[in-house]
């Protein structure tokens, strides 16, 4: 599993979860304001608490973890790195849509009128619109999902491996060459790799060679590319 | 391979476009029903609570009536009185909104005005207005009452704090009488019956001196006891029932009303 597929899954849900406790956009204001909330806007009007729930406000969210749960599902295709990516698009798109709703349908224009026995009182309201924290976390995911989809999800690049004989299966792995651990080694076709103490031992037909750790790749691939691939290789195919 | 992800992908993306442009639609179209409309009930209002034209001005009283949770504190504001066109601004003490006009001509005719005007304020933080229309009934106040009384060679001089809106005719007296504060009381004089003295006061702020010749002269029921102040008494009262005529524009009004004053003579021993 991929540290950027799991960074892409952590934004979504960072993005989730803040979404709980903080607004993604608000107009804020002392007694009025509007509150863009998982389940919908939450007006508040001098004590009073109303909840507008557009349906486009569940999209939000669904399209994100959706996004961020994909590229660990399906790990075959580069293609679920292209689907994610849309999904944040979406997400990010439906949240720009339910803000519009706001401006649309909940527009507010700082100030109130109300009828009194003898005349009538003006209240002035001002408010100011605020864009919240999980409104970035999800512009944040949107440009990883996109960096991640043009990247393949590798730019974090490969990790330096201590173990040679780690850095041997990697490169049998990524090859989908099949191939067997054994005791301080790995088997591919008739070869052994084995390490011993600060060396790399090749044993071929009973005898060993001492073997650097290039030599010992390439030895291991040219037998294992005689075997037919098997194997799943993340975001490996076309 | 069994399926193509690339037509999975191309599947799964025209599928969820699809879900959110019907969202979008959905939206709209539901709008108009989930938006509800609010207004604020139960408002604090402003009521005009009296009109006090004295000789010193018209007091306009604005009480404020908070009917309900939320709490409106008057800053400031202004009131105009519609019948005479007069504008000006409030003030506020300890809450209680008052505006002070100056007294002109055309108050001593009205009987009711009509005044408007704006509150300003804080309600529960938020900068307010309310502004209020009534029409309110005026109240007239005219004062007189004795500031000074002296007696000497039966010459009693009274002297009358005028406040009043329109001119005014003091007089006549009726049944007036000085005697000691004392147990048992002593008469120094006293007279049964009108006595036709009278005096003019203009309109406003005045001091006028009645001047009286306490004689049997006077009248056939008038005894006088004493032409000075009695000796060994240094507390009085003086009775004065009298007649007051307002000259209004409209016509003259005479009403009775009793004066009275307790003073203490020399140094009190």
């Amino acid at each position: 599993m991929r540290v950027e597929a799991l960074l892409q899954f952590a934004l979504a849900i960072a993005f989730v979860v803040l979404w709980v406790f903080v607004p993604t956009w608000s107009i804020s204001g002392v007694n009025y304001s509007v509150s863009l909330m998982p389940w919908g806007y939450v007006v508040r009007f001098f004590g009073e608490i109303h909840v507008i729930p557009p349906p486009t406000v569940y999209a939000v969210w669904l399209f994100a973890i959706d996004a961020g749960l994909l590229p660990l599902v399906w790990r075959r295709s580069r293609y679920s790195l292209y689907l994610a990516a849309l999904f944040s698009v979406l997400s990010l798109s439906m949240l720009m849509d339910t803000i519009l709703f706001q401006q649309r349908y909940l527009q507010f224009h700082g100030y109130t009128i109300a009828p009194t026995p003898n005349g009538y009182i003006y209240v002035s309201l001002p408010t100011r619109p605020v864009l919240g924290l999980p409104t970035y976390v999800l512009l944040a995911l949107t440009i990883l999902s996109i960096f991640n989809m043009v990247t393949r999800a590798r730019w974090l690049g490969t990790r330096v491996i201590e173990d040679p004989i780690v850095a041997v299966v990697r490169v049998l792995k990524a090859l989908n060459i099949e191939y067997s651990r054994i005791e301080h080694g790995v088997e591919v076709g008739g070869v052994r790799i084995v390490r011993q103490g600060g060396s790399l031992w090749l044993v071929r037909d009973g005898e060993a060679t001492e073997v650097d750790l290039k030599t010992a790749i390439t030895e291991a691939v040219k037998v294992g590319l005689r075997q037919p691939v098997i194997g799943v290789v993340d975001y490996g195919e076309d | 391979m069994s399926t193509n992800p690339f037509k999975i992908t191309l599947l799964i993306s025209i599928l969820s476009i699809a879900i959110a442009l019907t969202l979008i639609w959905g939206t709209a179209q539901t709008a108009p029903n989930l938006i509800r409309y609010s207004t604020l009930s139960n408002t604090p209002y402003i009521k005009v609570e009296s009109i006090n034209v004295t000789s010193n001005g018209v007091y306009i009283r604005l009480a404020l009536i908070n009917n309900g949770t939320l709490a409106f504190k008057p800053t400031g504001g202004w009131v105009e009185i519609v019948d005479t066109g007069q504008v000006v601004n409030v003030t506020v003490i300890n809450g209680t909104v008052i505006a002070k006009l100056p007294l002109t001509p055309q108050w001593v005719s009205l009987a009711s005005v009509g005044v408007k005007g704006i509150v300003s304020g804080v309600l529960n933080g938020s900068g307010a207005y309310i502004a209020f229309f009534d029409v309110v009934p005026i109240h007239v106040i005219n004062t007189i009452g004795i500031a000074d009384v002296s007696y000497a060679d039966c010459v009693l001089n009274v002297t009358l704090s005028v406040n009043t809106v329109v001119p005014v005719v003091i007089g006549p007296i009726i049944n007036m009488s000085l005697f000691t504060v004392s147990t048992p009381g002593y008469y120094v004089f006293e007279t049964i019956g009108i006595i036709n003295t009278t005096v003019y006061a203009p309109a406003g702020s005045h001091n006028v001196t009645l001047t009286i010749r306490v004689s049997p002269a006077l009248g056939r029921y008038t005894y006088v006891y004493s032409c000075n102040y009695l000796s060994g008494f240094s507390k009085y009262t003086l009775w004065l029932p009298i007649g007051v005529t307002y000259i209004y524009p409209t016509g003259n009004v005479t009403s009775y009303t009793l004066l009275t004053k307790t003073f203490v003579v020399g140094d009190g021993s």
